[in-house]
Protein backbone atom coordinates (compact mmCIF):
# COMPACT_ATOMS: atom_id res chain seq x y z
CA UNK A 1 0.00 0.00 0.00
CA UNK A 2 2.76 2.35 0.97
CA UNK A 3 4.70 1.45 -2.15
CA UNK A 4 1.75 2.35 -4.33
CA UNK A 5 1.44 5.69 -2.66
CA UNK A 6 5.07 6.49 -3.31
CA UNK A 7 4.63 5.59 -6.94
CA UNK A 8 1.56 7.73 -7.17
CA UNK A 9 3.40 10.62 -5.60
CA UNK A 10 6.26 10.14 -7.98
CA UNK A 11 3.79 10.25 -10.86
CA UNK A 12 2.45 13.49 -9.51
CA UNK A 13 5.84 14.99 -8.94
CA UNK A 14 7.42 13.95 -12.22
CA UNK A 15 5.61 16.42 -14.46
CA UNK A 16 6.19 19.12 -11.92
CA UNK A 17 9.91 18.38 -11.88
CA UNK A 18 10.06 18.51 -15.65
CA UNK A 19 8.22 21.77 -15.53
CA UNK A 20 10.68 23.16 -13.02
CA UNK A 21 13.49 22.36 -15.42
CA UNK A 22 11.70 24.52 -17.99
CA UNK A 23 11.66 27.53 -15.78
CA UNK A 24 13.90 29.71 -17.88
CA UNK A 25 11.77 32.27 -19.66
CA UNK A 26 12.94 33.91 -22.90
CA UNK A 27 11.04 36.81 -24.37
CA UNK A 28 11.71 38.58 -27.64
CA UNK A 29 10.89 42.18 -28.53
CA UNK A 30 11.69 44.42 -31.47
CA UNK A 31 11.99 48.20 -31.71
CA UNK A 32 12.66 50.67 -34.48
CA UNK A 33 15.48 53.10 -33.90
CA UNK A 34 14.46 56.61 -34.88
CA UNK A 35 16.33 59.88 -34.71
CA UNK A 36 14.09 62.63 -33.38
CA UNK A 37 14.64 66.35 -32.96
CA UNK A 38 13.95 67.54 -29.45
CA UNK A 39 14.83 71.01 -28.22
CA UNK A 40 17.14 71.50 -31.15
CA UNK A 41 19.07 68.35 -30.38
CA UNK A 42 19.07 65.03 -32.14
CA UNK A 43 18.08 62.16 -29.99
CA UNK A 44 17.93 58.47 -30.82
CA UNK A 45 14.83 56.76 -29.51
CA UNK A 46 13.49 53.25 -29.72
CA UNK A 47 9.89 53.07 -30.83
CA UNK A 48 7.44 50.22 -31.24
CA UNK A 49 7.48 49.16 -34.91
CA UNK A 50 4.38 50.92 -36.21
CA UNK A 51 5.94 51.81 -39.56
CA UNK A 52 8.78 49.74 -40.94
CA UNK A 53 10.37 50.27 -44.34
CA UNK A 54 13.59 49.04 -45.96
CA UNK A 55 16.58 50.76 -44.42
CA UNK A 56 15.03 51.10 -40.99
CA UNK A 57 17.23 50.15 -38.07
CA UNK A 58 15.75 47.50 -35.83
CA UNK A 59 16.85 46.57 -32.33
CA UNK A 60 15.97 43.05 -31.24
CA UNK A 61 15.93 42.49 -27.50
CA UNK A 62 15.90 39.17 -25.73
CA UNK A 63 15.21 38.95 -22.00
CA UNK A 64 15.90 35.77 -20.07
CA UNK A 65 15.08 34.87 -16.50
CA UNK A 66 15.84 31.73 -14.59
CA UNK A 67 12.64 31.31 -12.63
CA UNK A 68 13.61 27.86 -11.49
CA UNK A 69 15.16 26.79 -8.23
CA UNK A 70 18.42 25.50 -9.71
CA UNK A 71 21.13 27.16 -11.80
CA UNK A 72 20.91 26.82 -15.56
CA UNK A 73 24.30 25.77 -16.86
CA UNK A 74 25.66 25.81 -20.41
CA UNK A 75 23.14 28.51 -21.19
CA UNK A 76 23.00 29.29 -24.91
CA UNK A 77 20.64 31.64 -26.74
CA UNK A 78 20.36 31.36 -30.51
CA UNK A 79 18.49 33.79 -32.74
CA UNK A 80 18.09 33.04 -36.46
CA UNK A 81 17.98 36.27 -38.45
CA UNK A 82 14.66 36.87 -40.21
CA UNK A 83 15.32 36.80 -43.95
CA UNK A 84 14.44 40.43 -44.49
CA UNK A 85 16.82 41.65 -41.78
CA UNK A 86 20.53 42.32 -42.34
CA UNK A 87 22.53 41.82 -39.14
CA UNK A 88 24.52 44.80 -37.93
CA UNK A 89 26.07 44.14 -34.55
CA UNK A 90 25.51 43.08 -31.00
CA UNK A 91 26.77 45.09 -28.05
CA UNK A 92 27.41 41.87 -26.18
CA UNK A 93 31.02 40.75 -26.32
CA UNK A 94 30.01 37.12 -26.05
CA UNK A 95 27.97 37.16 -29.25
CA UNK A 96 29.14 34.87 -32.03
CA UNK A 97 27.57 34.50 -35.43
CA UNK A 98 27.01 32.00 -38.21
CA UNK A 99 26.91 32.79 -41.90
CA UNK A 100 25.90 29.32 -43.03
CA UNK A 101 22.60 28.64 -41.38
CA UNK A 102 24.00 27.66 -38.00
CA UNK A 103 26.46 24.96 -39.05
CA UNK A 104 29.59 26.85 -38.01
CA UNK A 105 30.13 29.71 -35.63
CA UNK A 106 32.67 32.38 -34.80
CA UNK A 107 33.23 36.07 -34.47
CA UNK A 108 32.47 37.88 -37.70
CA UNK A 109 36.16 38.77 -38.19
CA UNK A 110 37.08 35.05 -38.31
CA UNK A 111 34.50 34.00 -40.88
CA UNK A 112 35.23 33.94 -44.58
CA UNK A 113 32.94 33.77 -47.59
CA UNK A 114 33.91 32.10 -50.84
CA UNK A 115 32.32 33.90 -53.75
CA UNK A 116 31.00 32.02 -56.76
CA UNK A 117 34.05 33.14 -58.76
CA UNK A 118 36.37 31.46 -56.26
CA UNK A 119 37.61 34.55 -54.47
CA UNK A 120 37.52 34.57 -50.70
CA UNK A 121 36.53 37.60 -48.68
CA UNK A 122 35.91 38.35 -45.07
CA UNK A 123 32.32 37.88 -43.93
CA UNK A 124 30.22 41.02 -43.74
CA UNK A 125 27.47 41.69 -41.22
CA UNK A 126 24.80 41.17 -43.88
CA UNK A 127 26.08 37.61 -44.44
CA UNK A 128 25.06 36.63 -40.92
CA UNK A 129 22.26 34.06 -40.69
CA UNK A 130 22.30 33.39 -36.92
CA UNK A 131 23.53 35.13 -33.81
CA UNK A 132 24.32 33.22 -30.62
CA UNK A 133 25.33 33.94 -27.08
CA UNK A 134 27.05 31.25 -25.02
CA UNK A 135 27.39 31.76 -21.28
CA UNK A 136 30.49 30.56 -19.50
CA UNK A 137 28.78 30.92 -16.14
CA UNK A 138 25.54 29.31 -15.08
CA UNK A 139 22.48 31.51 -14.64
CA UNK A 140 21.74 31.34 -10.93
CA UNK A 141 18.20 30.68 -9.82
CA UNK A 142 16.15 33.84 -9.83
CA UNK A 143 18.61 35.72 -12.03
CA UNK A 144 18.25 36.96 -15.58
CA UNK A 145 19.51 39.45 -18.07
CA UNK A 146 19.09 41.02 -21.46
CA UNK A 147 20.68 40.45 -24.84
CA UNK A 148 20.29 42.52 -27.94
CA UNK A 149 21.41 42.88 -31.51
CA UNK A 150 20.82 45.38 -34.25
CA UNK A 151 19.71 44.81 -37.80
CA UNK A 152 18.58 46.76 -40.82
CA UNK A 153 15.53 45.99 -42.91
CA UNK A 154 16.91 44.86 -46.27
CA UNK B 1 33.53 29.74 -24.80
CA UNK B 2 35.02 26.51 -26.13
CA UNK B 3 32.98 27.22 -29.21
CA UNK B 4 35.70 29.57 -30.32
CA UNK B 5 38.46 27.02 -30.15
CA UNK B 6 39.60 24.56 -32.75
CA UNK B 7 36.85 25.14 -35.25
CA UNK B 8 38.56 27.64 -37.53
CA UNK B 9 39.15 25.19 -40.36
CA UNK B 10 35.61 23.91 -40.16
CA UNK B 11 34.22 27.39 -40.18
CA UNK B 12 36.06 28.07 -43.38
CA UNK B 13 34.89 24.91 -45.08
CA UNK B 14 31.26 25.40 -44.24
CA UNK B 15 31.34 29.07 -45.01
CA UNK B 16 32.79 28.29 -48.41
CA UNK B 17 29.91 25.94 -49.08
CA UNK B 18 27.48 28.63 -48.11
CA UNK B 19 29.22 31.28 -50.17
CA UNK B 20 26.94 33.79 -51.77
CA UNK B 21 23.48 32.36 -51.59
CA UNK B 22 22.83 31.59 -48.00
CA UNK B 23 22.68 35.03 -46.52
CA UNK B 24 20.23 36.16 -49.17
CA UNK B 25 17.16 35.81 -47.05
CA UNK B 26 15.20 38.37 -49.01
CA UNK B 27 15.40 39.55 -52.62
CA UNK B 28 18.04 42.25 -52.96
CA UNK B 29 15.86 44.86 -54.64
CA UNK B 30 17.27 48.34 -54.88
CA UNK B 31 14.03 49.43 -53.29
CA UNK B 32 14.52 46.92 -50.50
CA UNK B 33 12.43 44.11 -49.14
CA UNK B 34 9.09 43.85 -50.90
CA UNK B 35 6.21 45.53 -49.12
CA UNK B 36 4.06 43.10 -47.18
CA UNK B 37 6.97 40.81 -46.26
CA UNK B 38 6.67 39.63 -42.67
CA UNK B 39 9.60 39.79 -40.32
CA UNK B 40 9.15 37.13 -37.64
CA UNK B 41 11.77 36.87 -34.94
CA UNK B 42 12.03 34.02 -32.49
CA UNK B 43 15.04 33.06 -30.42
CA UNK B 44 15.77 29.81 -28.62
CA UNK B 45 17.54 29.24 -25.34
CA UNK B 46 19.05 25.96 -24.27
CA UNK B 47 20.64 25.04 -21.00
CA UNK B 48 21.35 22.12 -18.75
CA UNK B 49 18.89 21.78 -15.92
CA UNK B 50 18.50 19.05 -13.35
CA UNK B 51 16.65 16.87 -15.88
CA UNK B 52 19.04 17.29 -18.78
CA UNK B 53 19.28 19.74 -21.66
CA UNK B 54 16.24 21.95 -21.99
CA UNK B 55 15.30 24.03 -24.99
CA UNK B 56 13.01 27.03 -24.57
CA UNK B 57 11.65 29.06 -27.47
CA UNK B 58 10.87 32.71 -27.01
CA UNK B 59 7.67 34.34 -28.16
CA UNK B 60 7.61 35.37 -31.82
CA UNK B 61 7.59 39.07 -32.59
CA UNK B 62 6.19 39.91 -36.01
CA UNK B 63 6.13 43.00 -38.08
CA UNK B 64 5.20 43.67 -41.69
CA UNK B 65 7.39 45.67 -44.04
CA UNK B 66 5.45 48.71 -45.18
CA UNK B 67 5.39 50.11 -48.71
CA UNK B 68 7.83 52.84 -49.63
CA UNK B 69 6.52 55.13 -52.37
CA UNK B 70 9.39 56.22 -54.58
CA UNK B 71 9.80 56.99 -58.26
CA UNK B 72 12.49 58.39 -60.55
CA UNK B 73 12.41 59.72 -64.10
CA UNK B 74 15.38 60.29 -66.35
CA UNK B 75 15.60 61.43 -69.93
CA UNK B 76 16.34 58.52 -72.23
CA UNK B 77 17.59 60.71 -75.07
CA UNK B 78 21.34 60.95 -75.58
CA UNK B 79 21.07 64.70 -76.13
CA UNK B 80 18.82 67.34 -77.62
CA UNK B 81 16.30 65.95 -80.07
CA UNK B 82 16.66 67.61 -83.46
CA UNK B 83 13.47 69.12 -84.81
CA UNK B 84 12.47 71.42 -87.63
CA UNK B 85 10.22 74.43 -87.06
CA UNK B 86 6.56 73.51 -87.48
CA UNK B 87 7.23 69.76 -87.33
CA UNK B 88 4.80 67.52 -85.47
CA UNK B 89 5.08 64.36 -83.34
CA UNK B 90 8.65 65.05 -82.36
CA UNK B 91 9.60 62.41 -79.77
CA UNK B 92 11.25 62.81 -76.38
CA UNK B 93 11.90 59.59 -74.44
CA UNK B 94 11.96 59.13 -70.67
CA UNK B 95 12.51 56.21 -68.32
CA UNK B 96 10.16 56.00 -65.33
CA UNK B 97 11.33 53.62 -62.57
CA UNK B 98 9.54 52.42 -59.46
CA UNK B 99 12.28 52.73 -56.84
CA UNK B 100 9.88 51.83 -54.04
CA UNK B 101 9.30 48.33 -52.70
CA UNK B 102 5.74 47.63 -53.78
CA UNK B 103 3.63 47.37 -56.92
CA UNK B 104 2.41 50.86 -57.65
CA UNK B 105 0.41 52.73 -60.29
CA UNK B 106 1.93 55.96 -61.49
CA UNK B 107 0.01 58.98 -62.75
CA UNK B 108 1.83 60.80 -65.55
CA UNK B 109 1.64 64.41 -66.67
CA UNK B 110 3.45 66.57 -69.19
CA UNK B 111 4.36 70.24 -69.51
CA UNK B 112 5.79 72.24 -72.38
CA UNK B 113 5.38 75.81 -71.17
CA UNK B 114 8.48 76.09 -69.03
CA UNK B 115 11.35 78.45 -68.43
CA UNK B 116 14.96 77.87 -69.27
CA UNK B 117 14.45 77.58 -73.00
CA UNK B 118 13.84 79.57 -76.17
CA UNK B 119 10.42 78.28 -77.20
CA UNK B 120 7.56 76.21 -75.83
CA UNK B 121 6.98 72.86 -77.51
CA UNK B 122 3.27 71.99 -77.64
CA UNK B 123 3.05 68.50 -76.08
CA UNK B 124 0.29 66.67 -77.94
CA UNK B 125 0.39 63.28 -76.24
CA UNK B 126 2.06 61.02 -73.71
CA UNK B 127 2.77 57.55 -75.11
CA UNK B 128 3.54 54.33 -73.23
CA UNK B 129 6.17 52.08 -74.82
CA UNK B 130 3.90 49.03 -74.86
CA UNK B 131 6.28 46.77 -76.75
CA UNK B 132 9.16 47.85 -74.50
CA UNK B 133 11.60 48.34 -77.35
CA UNK B 134 12.64 51.82 -76.23
CA UNK B 135 11.55 53.55 -79.40
CA UNK B 136 8.26 55.11 -80.41
CA UNK B 137 6.14 52.99 -82.72
CA UNK B 138 3.14 54.92 -84.00
CA UNK B 139 -0.04 52.84 -83.79
CA UNK B 140 1.58 50.16 -81.61
CA UNK B 141 2.53 52.09 -78.50
CA UNK B 142 -0.58 53.36 -76.74
CA UNK B 143 -1.61 56.86 -75.87
CA UNK B 144 -1.67 57.49 -72.14
CA UNK B 145 -4.81 58.81 -70.51
CA UNK B 146 -4.55 59.66 -66.82
CA UNK B 147 -6.71 57.42 -64.69
CA UNK B 148 -7.43 54.88 -67.39
CA UNK B 149 -4.08 53.26 -68.18
CA UNK B 150 -1.75 54.48 -65.46
CA UNK B 151 1.26 52.19 -65.77
CA UNK B 152 1.66 49.74 -62.90
CA UNK B 153 5.27 49.01 -62.05
CA UNK B 154 6.68 46.33 -59.78
CA UNK B 155 9.59 47.29 -57.51
CA UNK B 156 12.61 48.20 -59.61
CA UNK B 157 10.60 47.96 -62.83
CA UNK B 158 10.91 50.66 -65.48
CA UNK B 159 8.81 51.81 -68.40
CA UNK B 160 9.77 54.04 -71.31
CA UNK B 161 7.39 56.94 -71.84
CA UNK B 162 7.39 59.23 -74.87
CA UNK B 163 6.25 62.82 -75.21
CA UNK B 164 5.12 63.87 -78.68
CA UNK B 165 5.31 67.58 -79.39
CA UNK B 166 4.68 70.09 -82.13
CA UNK B 167 7.49 72.59 -82.66
CA UNK B 168 6.31 76.19 -83.18
CA UNK B 169 6.75 77.39 -86.75
CA UNK B 170 8.50 80.51 -85.55
CA UNK B 171 11.30 78.72 -83.73
CA UNK B 172 14.62 79.86 -85.14
CA UNK B 173 17.66 77.80 -85.98
CA UNK B 174 19.59 76.86 -82.83
CA UNK B 175 16.69 77.52 -80.44
CA UNK B 176 15.99 74.99 -77.69
CA UNK B 177 12.62 74.07 -76.22
CA UNK B 178 12.07 72.12 -73.01
CA UNK B 179 9.32 69.63 -72.29
CA UNK B 180 8.81 67.79 -69.04
CA UNK B 181 7.34 64.47 -67.93
CA UNK B 182 6.27 63.99 -64.33
CA UNK B 183 5.04 60.94 -62.43
CA UNK B 184 3.29 60.59 -59.10
CA UNK B 185 2.65 57.46 -57.08
CA UNK B 186 -1.04 56.59 -57.34
CA UNK B 187 -1.32 55.95 -53.62
CA UNK B 188 -0.22 59.49 -52.89
CA UNK B 189 2.67 61.91 -52.63
CA UNK B 190 3.96 64.22 -49.97
CA UNK B 191 6.90 65.00 -47.75
CA UNK B 192 9.21 62.06 -47.13
CA UNK B 193 7.83 60.14 -44.17
CA UNK B 194 4.19 61.03 -44.81
CA UNK B 195 2.13 57.88 -44.48
CA UNK B 196 -1.10 56.46 -45.82
CA UNK B 197 -2.49 54.06 -43.24
CA UNK B 198 -3.43 50.64 -44.56
CA UNK B 199 -2.79 51.57 -48.18
CA UNK B 200 0.50 49.73 -48.64
CA UNK B 201 0.90 46.61 -50.69
CA UNK B 202 0.43 43.51 -48.59
CA UNK B 203 -1.84 45.18 -46.08
CA UNK B 204 0.67 47.44 -44.39
CA UNK B 205 0.97 51.17 -44.58
CA UNK B 206 2.34 53.23 -47.44
CA UNK B 207 5.05 55.74 -46.66
CA UNK B 208 6.41 58.47 -48.88
CA UNK B 209 10.11 57.86 -49.53
CA UNK B 210 12.97 60.24 -50.13
CA UNK B 211 11.77 61.10 -53.64
CA UNK B 212 8.49 62.46 -52.30
CA UNK B 213 6.79 59.76 -54.39
CA UNK B 214 6.90 62.07 -57.38
CA UNK B 215 9.53 62.88 -59.97
CA UNK B 216 9.99 64.85 -63.12
CA UNK B 217 12.59 65.15 -65.83
CA UNK B 218 13.05 67.35 -68.86
CA UNK B 219 14.11 66.76 -72.41
CA UNK B 220 15.05 69.35 -74.99
CA UNK B 221 14.19 69.89 -78.61
CA UNK B 222 16.83 71.75 -80.63
CA UNK B 223 15.64 73.46 -83.77
CA UNK B 224 17.82 72.68 -86.69
CA UNK B 225 16.53 74.78 -89.53
CA UNK B 226 18.08 74.74 -92.96
CA UNK B 227 17.48 76.96 -95.99
CA UNK B 228 18.61 76.53 -99.56
CA UNK B 229 19.77 79.20 -101.92
CA UNK B 230 19.67 78.62 -105.67
CA UNK B 231 21.98 80.47 -107.99
CA UNK B 232 21.76 79.93 -111.73
CA UNK B 233 24.47 81.19 -114.03
CA UNK B 234 25.16 80.82 -117.75
CA UNK B 235 28.28 80.86 -119.88
CA UNK B 236 27.79 81.44 -123.62
CA UNK B 237 30.24 80.28 -126.27
CA UNK B 238 29.47 81.25 -129.86
CA UNK B 239 30.77 79.31 -132.86
CA UNK B 240 33.28 82.06 -133.54
CA UNK B 241 35.15 81.92 -130.27
CA UNK B 242 33.15 84.76 -128.74
CA UNK B 243 30.42 84.98 -126.16
CA UNK B 244 27.46 86.07 -128.25
CA UNK B 245 24.14 84.30 -128.13
CA UNK B 246 23.64 83.54 -131.75
CA UNK B 247 22.24 80.44 -133.45
CA UNK B 248 24.75 77.69 -132.86
CA UNK B 249 26.04 79.17 -129.60
CA UNK B 250 26.41 76.75 -126.70
CA UNK B 251 25.14 77.91 -123.35
CA UNK B 252 26.40 76.11 -120.22
CA UNK B 253 24.05 76.54 -117.30
CA UNK B 254 25.19 76.03 -113.71
CA UNK B 255 22.63 75.50 -110.97
CA UNK B 256 24.19 75.86 -107.54
CA UNK B 257 22.15 74.84 -104.49
CA UNK B 258 23.77 76.00 -101.25
CA UNK B 259 22.19 74.76 -97.99
CA UNK B 260 22.56 76.99 -94.98
CA UNK B 261 21.77 76.42 -91.28
CA UNK B 262 22.34 73.67 -88.72
CA UNK B 263 19.75 71.29 -90.10
CA UNK B 264 19.44 69.08 -93.13
CA UNK B 265 17.14 69.48 -96.09
CA UNK B 266 15.61 66.19 -97.06
CA UNK B 267 15.01 65.06 -100.64
CA UNK B 268 16.21 68.25 -102.19
CA UNK B 269 15.59 68.27 -105.94
CA UNK B 270 16.45 70.58 -108.84
CA UNK B 271 14.44 70.98 -112.00
CA UNK B 272 15.01 73.43 -114.84
CA UNK B 273 13.14 73.69 -118.16
CA UNK B 274 15.10 73.92 -121.37
CA UNK B 275 14.69 77.55 -122.49
CA UNK B 276 12.54 78.17 -125.54
CA UNK B 277 14.58 78.64 -128.66
CA UNK B 278 17.26 76.27 -127.53
CA UNK B 279 17.85 72.54 -127.54
CA UNK B 280 19.40 70.33 -124.88
CA UNK B 281 22.79 68.98 -125.85
CA UNK B 282 22.59 65.23 -125.14
CA UNK B 283 25.01 63.84 -122.59
CA UNK B 284 25.88 67.16 -120.96
CA UNK B 285 24.06 66.75 -117.62
CA UNK B 286 26.41 66.60 -114.62
CA UNK B 287 26.13 66.57 -110.84
CA UNK B 288 29.20 67.65 -108.87
CA UNK B 289 31.19 67.30 -112.09
CA UNK B 290 30.14 63.69 -112.73
CA UNK B 291 28.08 62.86 -115.80
CA UNK B 292 24.48 61.75 -115.44
CA UNK B 293 22.75 59.86 -118.20
CA UNK B 294 19.85 61.52 -120.00
CA UNK B 295 17.62 58.49 -119.55
CA UNK B 296 15.33 57.95 -116.57
CA UNK B 297 17.28 55.22 -114.90
CA UNK B 298 19.13 54.42 -111.71
CA UNK B 299 21.16 57.59 -111.45
CA UNK B 300 20.16 60.85 -109.82
CA UNK B 301 19.07 62.79 -112.91
CA UNK B 302 17.49 62.73 -116.36
CA UNK B 303 16.07 64.78 -119.17
CA UNK B 304 12.31 64.64 -118.86
CA UNK B 305 9.29 66.71 -119.87
CA UNK B 306 11.30 69.35 -121.61
CA UNK B 307 13.70 70.00 -118.78
CA UNK B 308 16.35 68.50 -116.60
CA UNK B 309 15.57 66.99 -113.20
CA UNK B 310 18.18 66.03 -110.60
CA UNK B 311 17.55 64.59 -107.14
CA UNK B 312 20.10 65.83 -104.64
CA UNK B 313 18.85 63.73 -101.71
CA UNK B 314 19.48 64.89 -98.14
CA UNK B 315 21.79 67.86 -97.99
CA UNK B 316 23.14 69.09 -94.67
CA UNK B 317 23.73 72.73 -93.82
CA UNK B 318 26.98 74.10 -95.20
CA UNK B 319 27.01 71.82 -98.23
CA UNK B 320 26.74 72.82 -101.89
CA UNK B 321 25.46 70.85 -104.86
CA UNK B 322 26.24 71.93 -108.42
CA UNK B 323 24.32 70.73 -111.48
CA UNK B 324 25.37 71.71 -115.02
CA UNK B 325 23.93 71.13 -118.46
CA UNK B 326 24.33 72.61 -121.91
CA UNK B 327 21.89 73.85 -124.56
CA UNK B 328 22.47 74.99 -128.09
CA UNK B 329 20.72 78.06 -129.43
CA UNK B 330 18.45 77.09 -132.32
Amino acid sequence: MMKHLVLALAALIAPAAAHAANDVALTSAVFVEKTVQANGQQRIVLEPPKLVVPGDKLVFMLAYTNKGATPATDFVVTNPLPGAVAYQSSPDQAAIVSIDGGRSWGTLARLKVKESDGTVRGARPEDVTHVRWTFAKAIPAGQGGKLSFRGIVR
Amino acid sequence: MQHFNGVGARIFAFAALAGGGFAMGAPAWAGGTTAGTRIDNRATASYDGPGGTVTVPSNTVSLTVDELLDVTIVSADPGDVQAAPGSTDRVLAFTVTNTGNGDENFVLASAGTLGGDDFDPAVTSIILDNNANGSYDAGIDTVYAAGSNDPQLAPDQSITVFLLSTIPGGAADGNRGRAQLSAEAGTGTGAPGASFAGQGQGGGNAIVGTTGADADASGFYAVTAATVGFVKSAVVADPFGGASAVPGSVITYSLVAAVDGSGTLGNLAVADPIPAGSSYRPGTLTLQGAALSDATDGDAGELASGGIAVRLGNVAGGQVRTVTFQVQVD
